[in-house]
């Protein structure tokens, strides 16, 4: 099977991937208004400062539920399928949703509001690439 | 007056002209672009050259890795110009999601503020050989380098996600939710123009076809489609002198994206409470509330759309859209229905846009709606999503 779509590190996202490298989840928060966004943008979507120098910073990850979806058809190479996506509400910072695959395989008993921990897929030598678990902190 | 009470009833709709619907070309798009411009000047009593503002939205909906050339796989109001040998004091484009809505907007403020005389607006919609939206990406850069590492990727995961969130939170059913695609189906296999004439669709059929995205399925969506549609638009004063009854634009209102996401992850929250702020802008400005409009012809390129434009329109509370569409309530065939897709939609004839909601309002207006004529001057289109799209009244009264 072709391999899954890897990114590819610019001045926006280069320490974001680095530490999803190591398996850290780190979220770009704002130098002027303190607030994270994910994605970081050029312009702080927040508090529209032009210049945030975004700053990344280790956070937790884990968060609850607030949708998920079954992909039986990839628009993507390198997707077995069926698999499950995510829509988690980060407890670091409730404004912030990440969108993962669900580790705990399609046919998993997702509800709305549940916990999730975070886990990194190793895609590709020194890729790594956030997901979900169910289950909340140990 | 300021804003757009300012331009209610100042701009006119005074021709038209439709393409066949087609899903593959048997004709370069650029060509059945120009002759559906031609005939919808014509069927304004015009020539081309009387036409000074062309205004147009280009935008192919696609995550898909096709190239794009103007006259082939888009059609700019620029190259229309140049090929209908005009000599244009305008030629603009609509740049946001909200295409002909926006492109819409575009036209009414050039004629109300009398910078142009009469606007040719058109929308040209192609379907790219091979997969529509398969990418065969191996490494992405940019804004989707956040999302598609992990498989999140085009617009369906997306609206799923949203539908999923609606269904759990409300009790919504895909039973339900088929009951939107049958009774766009069932206008569009009605219509000579479009890609499901003598197509209808059953609840049987739409349950048995298999999910795509779980909850959504092939019949969720839109059918990608060739297909064009062209409106000639003036003044209400000059609008008296053409052949056909002129329908007015009463007003619009338009959200433009709010929350920083993830490319294409649409929540349900920022539906909701931007489509709600639209509504409040388009009442507002218009003077008329929802329960003014007779027909209100709803986006439903994705077959939830329907919900959360009901609803944010305030034809129904937050979260009951589904109850009503369950017990018949747009089922145009029973009395007492809201009409929201007569024109048969995007689910019923195909994805081109906004174009049958927009053809629909249009038609019923002028009294050009044939066998299917309606007792109304009233209407409304809304188009793409609430939080980014935008909505359209018109009338035929211009009082």
């Amino acid at each position: 099977m072709t391999a899954r779509p890897v990114p590819v590190p610019d001045e926006t996202s280069a320490e974001y991937w680095a530490a999803c490298a190591e398996h850290v989840l780190t979220l770009a928060r704002c130098s002027n208004c303190g607030q994270f966004s994910h994605p970081p943008d050029i312009i702080c979507p927040l508090c529209h400062s032009p210049d945030p120098a975004f700053s990344f910073e280790t956070v937790d990850g884990g968060g609850k539920v607030r949708a998920w979806v079954t992909i039986h058809q990839s628009f993507l190479n390198g997707f077995d399928t069926p698999f499950m996506l995510v829509d988690v509400q980060l407890d670091d910072q409730p404004t912030v949703r990440m969108i993962g695959r669900l580790l705990d395989g399609p046919d998993a008993p997702v509800s709305m509001g549940a916990a999730v921990t975070l886990g990194f897929e190793d895609i590709a030598p020194g890729v790594s690439i956030p997901a979900f678990r169910l289950g909340g902190a140990a | 007056m300021s804003g757009l009470k300012a331009l209610r009833n100042k701009v006119a709709i005074i021709g038209h002209a439709q393409s066949a619907t087609i899903r593959r070309p048997t004709e370069t798009l650029g060509v059945t672009a120009f002759r559906t411009a031609r005939e919808a000047i014509a069927d304004a009593g015009m020539t081309p050259q009387q036409i000074d503002g062309f205004i147009a939205a280009t935008m192919l909906p696609s995550s898909g890795a096709h190239e794009l050339e103007d006259g082939i796989s888009l059609v700019s109001a620029e190259w229309m110009a140049a090929h209908l040998g005009a000599d244009p004091h305008l030629v603009a484009g609509f740049q946001g999601f909200g295409q002909i809505t926006g492109s819409l907007n575009i036209a009414i403020n050039a004629l109300a503020s009398g910078a142009v005389d009469y606007v040719l607006l058109h929308r040209a919609l192609y379907n790219p050989p091979g997969r529509y939206n398969n990418n065969p990406m191996t490494h992405v850069a940019g804004w989707q380098q956040w999302n598609a590492p992990q498989g999140f990727f085009g617009a369906l995961p997306g609206i799923a996600l949203a539908y999923n969130e609606y269904m759990q939170r409300y009790g919504c059913t895909r039973e339900t939710t088929a009951r939107i695609a049958v009774e766009a189906r069932k206008h569009g296999s009605r219509n000579p123009l479009s890609y499901w004439y003598g197509k209808p669709l059953t609840i049987e059929d739409y349950l048995a076809e298999p999910v795509l995205v779980d909850p959504m399925s092939r019949l969720d969506c839109d059918i990608p489609v060739q297909g064009v549609a062209a409106f000639v638009l003036t003044t209400a004063e000059r609008a008296k002198d053409h052949p056909h009854k002129p329908v007015y634009i009463a007003g619009y209102a338009n959200s433009y994206g709010s929350d920083r996401r993830l490319h294409l992850n649409w929540t349900l929250d920022e539906m909701e409470r931007e489509g709600q702020a639209l509504a409040a802008r388009l009442w507002e400005g218009t003077g008329y509330t929802a329960r003014d409009v007779q027909l209100p012809q709803l986006y439903d390129g994705f077959s939830p759309f329907i919900y959360v434009w009901l609803e944010a329109l305030g034809y129904l509370p937050r979260g009951e859209a589904h109850q009503f569409v369950a017990e018949g309530g747009i089922d145009s065939d029973k009395p007492g229905a809201i009409p929201v897709l007569t024109g048969g939609g995007a689910l019923g004839c195909g994805r081109l846009h906004g174009l049958p909601q927009l053809l629909e309002c249009y038609r019923q207006l002028a009294g050009r709606a044939g066998e299917r004529q309606r007792d109304v001057s009233v209407a409304l289109m809304t188009y793409s999503a609430p939080h980014i799209g935008g909505a359209v009244v018109y009338t035929n009264d211009p009082a």
